[in-house]
């Protein structure tokens, strides 16, 4: 348990599950692709540990936040696709906002100290 | 809301969702490897973790240490047939106790709203009357809008169908009755507030379903059939269904309209009467009112009533209300008896759960190694404890059911002795089934959690745990010995001490004189004849008049103040010839002259209450304006088993005659008589059925009960104790068996036999005599609640308590030096060798 909860690819905590609602936020996706568009899409600096990012999908799940449902990969073999659910745009709004506040608080005393 | 449904349509679909989630990563592990890379980590580890997510791993664990506790439990078939059958008796002991007060008091009637009925019964600081005037149940009827609806029920003395020898129940009830209570007829019909009300209607009655089954052969022609009730005609309306539920589970034979009573009793008055209180009154309160707001109206009503009729009214009477939709109506004074029997149910539950945690802390010796393996494997004393814990709840859970069982077993025998209403099943319900939850779980509080704590932190060897539950059983069982044995000594006390009168061969009369409207005059012609055409039967030795005879229907208590001190007083009218005829004696002065005024008769223990040691003799009554002129002996007769009572006797007043009785005392059995009796009131007044009753058995009756309740509570004493001996004798048994070095060594030694044993014995010396102190204790203070029903023994009686404490100390003693045989007789060389 505690080994999950160190992120070694510099995860700020508690960022994974924001990150994930909003690669989510244009399609659903299975898990592999999630953790890779994060990987890519932060031009390689986060990596996604598998050991956080399925008890977070799944922390998800039970929130009603996303659901899962059956879909083809790529590779045409049968996966679950995570999906975004009203809830979790809502939910989804509700982090960035208190994400952008956080970071502009930060912001300010870096700037000004 | 919504995430409580999806965790548990986790736990519904959780296989599939659990492969669905190993083939996500699998997936993704696939993917990786494409990508050249390889280090997925433990999948299992991480599947345990995802699965956490739910929330439902406590239930895991508890199935897993369920499954194990099994195992465990199985392995040793011996011990755990034992700590069921301990656990079952119990707990059963518990439910079937409450599954009675369930019955009488709990369960709603199987009556339309149930819970909107209520009792009315009139009440003032010093009096109480569970019946009313007819006249002021009507004016409550008329004026009370906080009610819905009223109901009257009128229970007279038997009366004769037709020319049976046999007489049967009789019940005037108000024709709303069953269209009240919801009741359909099984045939026939039913009362009717339409056809039934008015005194001038056809005469109709209905039949119970067994007088109908017993004297009408179930033959369903009878509906529309004319027979006679005390000689008058009377048609067959209806019969009653076969579980009928009636108010108060009474069970008369008849039931007729209360408006036709004056046509069966001849002359009767009580239907205009505001001074005979005759009938019980029942309400259905009006939607949304409860049963405080009703009493607030009544209060204003009584008061009115009082204006109108002040004679009908006491002194700060008001109606009080108990909830009346159950089996029995619960007065305030019963739930003494509630507690008390609660109270001596929960010491058995506490000695057998203190019994079998001693057994638990014993077995945990011999499973030291498993625990040890457990710990040393990873296993944390938490794990430990909640795992033992577990098995403690399934121990308590397959007690539970067999306590169950067998309570429900006991309460069907109970049930087929007892004539209980048709519609009361001893079938257990939601109510019982909860409290057996409750009860489990108070057991598993009891007899588990200590040995678990002890046994988690590796402390199974501490002698402390194990010598505090040997005094709690202790301490209960002496609890349990001392109140059977002051039940054994009251029911001794009742069948081989004089209760004070004479009942052997004595008879009731009662004539029922003022409810056939007999006038002063014509009740005491009636009286006089009676009294003088008995006394000519051969074999009568006496014949009295009283108005509340012995054992009667009617009880008379007032309290009255006598220093300061509250006296509860069986006040009573009696003539001269009474005292002879009950064989109460006169201790001092005379007895009262016919007619005379401002004279008593006081009983000894109320003239030495009030004498202070002088003599009370031609001295006023406190609060009265009576001169005391005679002392008789105690005689309780309408309070047997109340050795507290006291009482005090008038002159019949010429208003008192028409409700008076005649009691005659005779040579031969009582009843013998009773034909010559009937035929002398037959030719004196026909239309008079006199209720006769001779004394013997209703004593007997009276005892019975007493002698019932002291079999039931001692045998559940006894079971108690020898639940505490086995529990002794397994403790010793253990502590020989833990100390066989030691033992073995001091043999070779030379050591003898009494001070090896003393040694052995030691600790449990202190446990055992401070349970009995405690016990003991516990019974005195306990047992003042019993002096209402310990027919004058003392609540204290040193015979009952050292009775108890010797047979305790007996069973113990016993218990204790059986194993120690074993001790006694050990191989040295062999035990000393083994080690």
């Amino acid at each position: 348990m505690p080994m999950a909860d160190t992120p070694k690819s510099g995860m700020p905590p508690g960022a994974l599950p924001m990150l994930i609602l909003r690669v989510l936020h244009s399609g659903a996706l299975h898990g592999y692709a999630i953790a890779q568009k994060i990987h890519v899409l932060s031009s390689e600096v986060l990596a996604v540990e598998e050991g956080l990012l399925y008890p977070t999908l799944q922390k998800l799940l039970v929130k009603g936040w996303v659901t899962a449902e059956w879909g083809t990969s790529e590779t045409g073999r049968k996966v679950r696709f995570y999906r975004l659910t009203a809830d979790g745009r809502k939910q989804l709004k509700v982090e960035l906002a208190g994400y952008d506040r956080i970071t502009q608080a930060i912001q300010d005393v870096l700037r000004t100290a | 809301m919504g995430e409580l449904f999806r965790r548990l349509r986790y736990l519904v679909h959780r296989r599939r969702l659990e492969a669905e989630l190993a083939n996500d990563m699998e997936f993704h592990r696939e993917m990786a490897a494409r990508a050249g890379r390889r280090n997925f980590g433990n999948t299992l580890r991480l599947r345990e973790q995802s699965r956490e997510a739910w929330g439902w791993t406590w239930l895991d664990r508890f199935v897993l240490d369920l499954q194990y506790g099994a195992r465990i439990l199985a392995r040793s078939p011996g011990f755990t047939v034992m700590a069921v059958l301990v656990l079952a008796l119990g707990i059963g002991v518990n439910i079937a106790a409450f599954s009675l007060f369930n019955m009488v008091a709990l369960r709603p009637l199987p009556v339309r709203d149930p819970d909107s009925l209520i009792l009315l019964e009139r009440r003032s600081p010093d009096s109480y009357n569970s019946e009313m005037s007819y006249p002021s149940f009507q004016f409550y009827r008329d004026h009370a809008r906080s009610l819905a609806a009223a109901i009257a029920v009128f229970g007279v003395p038997p009366v004769q169908l037709n020319n049976d020898a046999d007489l049967v129940k009789i019940s005037f009830v108000t024709p709303n009755y069953f269209e009240q209570l919801g009741t359909p007829a099984a045939l026939g019909r039913v009362l009717s507030t339409t056809l039934d009300a008015s005194p001038s209607s056809p005469p109709v009655m209905l039949l119970s379903y067994p007088l109908w089954q017993q004297r009408f052969n179930s033959d369903p022609s009878v509906i529309g059939r004319t027979v006679r009730l005390n000689r008058k005609p009377v048609t067959i309306a209806g019969v009653l269904p076969y579980d009928f539920a009636s108010l108060a589970s009474q069970h008369p034979d008849v039931w007729v309209p209360i408006a036709q009573q004056p046509y069966f009793i001849d002359g009767s008055k009580v239907l205009t009467d505001f001074n005979s209180s005759t009938v019980r009154m029942w309400a259905r309160l009006a939607p949304g009112i409860t049963a405080k707001a009703a009493e607030q109206e009544l209060r204003a009503l009584t008061d009115q009533l009082r204006l109108q009729h002040p004679e009908a009214v006491w002194k700060n009477e008001a109606l009080q209300s108990s909830p009346g939709g159950h089996a029995q109506v619960l007065h305030p004074e019963e739930w003494r008896v509630v507690v008390m029997v609660a109270v001596l149910t929960l010491l058995i539950l506490a000695v057998s759960c203190a019994n079998l945690g001693a057994l638990l802390l014993a077995r945990g010796v011999t499973r030291q190694h498993e625990i040890g393996i457990r710990l040393a494997i990873g296993a944390n004393r938490a794990r430990i404890f909640r795992q033992l814990c577990t098995e403690s709840l399934l121990l308590a859970a397959l007690g539970a059911v067999v306590g169950l069982a067998l309570a429900w077993a006991v309460m069907r025998f109970v049930l087929a002795q007892i004539d209980a209403p048709r519609w009361i099943t001893a079938a257990p319900d939601g109510r019982l089934l909860l409290f057996t939850v409750a009860v489990m779980f108070l057991a598993v509080i009891f007899f588990g959690f200590a040995p678990a704590w002890q046994i988690a932190r590796s402390r199974q060897h501490k002698t402390i745990a194990r010598q505090l539950l040997v005094t709690a059983q202790i301490a209960a069982s002496c609890v349990l010995l001392i109140v059977s044995g002051l039940l054994v000594r009251a029911a001794q006390h009742a069948l081989y001490t004089d209760p004070g009168f004479g009942y052997e061969s004595t008879l009731s009369i009662d004539p029922q004189l003022a409810q056939h409207g007999f006038s002063e005059s014509a009740a005491s012609a009636y009286l006089q004849a009676m009294r003088a055409r008995l006394s000519a039967i051969p074999g009568v030795r006496a014949v009295g008049l009283v108005h509340l005879p012995p054992m009667g229907h009617t009880v008379w208590r007032q309290d009255i103040l006598i220093d300061g001190r509250r006296i509860l007083v069986y006040p009573n009218q009696a003539d001269a010839d009474y005292f002879r005829t009950m064989e109460i004696p006169l201790l001092a002065g005379r007895t009262l002259q016919p007619g005379e005024q401002h004279a008593i008769v006081i009983s000894a223990t109320l003239a030495r209450l009030q004498g202070h040691g002088q003599n009370p003799l031609g001295k006023l009554m406190p609060g009265s304006q009576d001169v005391v002129v005679g002392i008789v002996g105690d005689a309780h007769v309408n309070a047997l088993n109340d050795d507290d009572a006291v009482e005090e006797y008038w002159a019949p007043q010429p208003a008192d005659m028409p409700g008076m009785v005649l009691v005659v005392r005779t040579g031969g059995p009582a009843a013998s008589i009773m034909p010559a009796a009937r035929a002398i009131s037959q030719s004196l007044a026909p239309a008079i059925f006199p209720e006769m009753r001779p004394l013997k058995g209703l004593y007997q009756d009276s005892v019975r009960h007493v002698e019932q309740l002291a079999a039931i509570v001692s045998l559940i004493g006894l079971v108690a104790v020898l639940m505490a001996g086995v529990g002794i004798i397994g403790l010793v048994a253990f502590t020989v068996s833990q100390r066989t070095r030691e033992t073995a060594i001091r043999l070779a030694l030379g050591s003898r036999a009494v001070p090896l044993c003393l040694a052995l014995l030691r600790q449990f010396v202190w446990p055992v005599a401070l349970g009995a102190t405690l016990g003991a204790t516990l019974a005195a203070v306990g047992s003042r609640f019993l002096r209402m029903i310990l027919f004058g023994v003392s609540n204290l009686d040193p015979l009952a308590f050292a009775a108890a404490i010797a047979f305790l100390f007996a069973v113990v003693a016993l218990a204790a030096v059986l194993p120690l045989r074993r001790a006694l007789r050990l191989n040295v060389a062999r035990a000393l060798h083994q080690e």
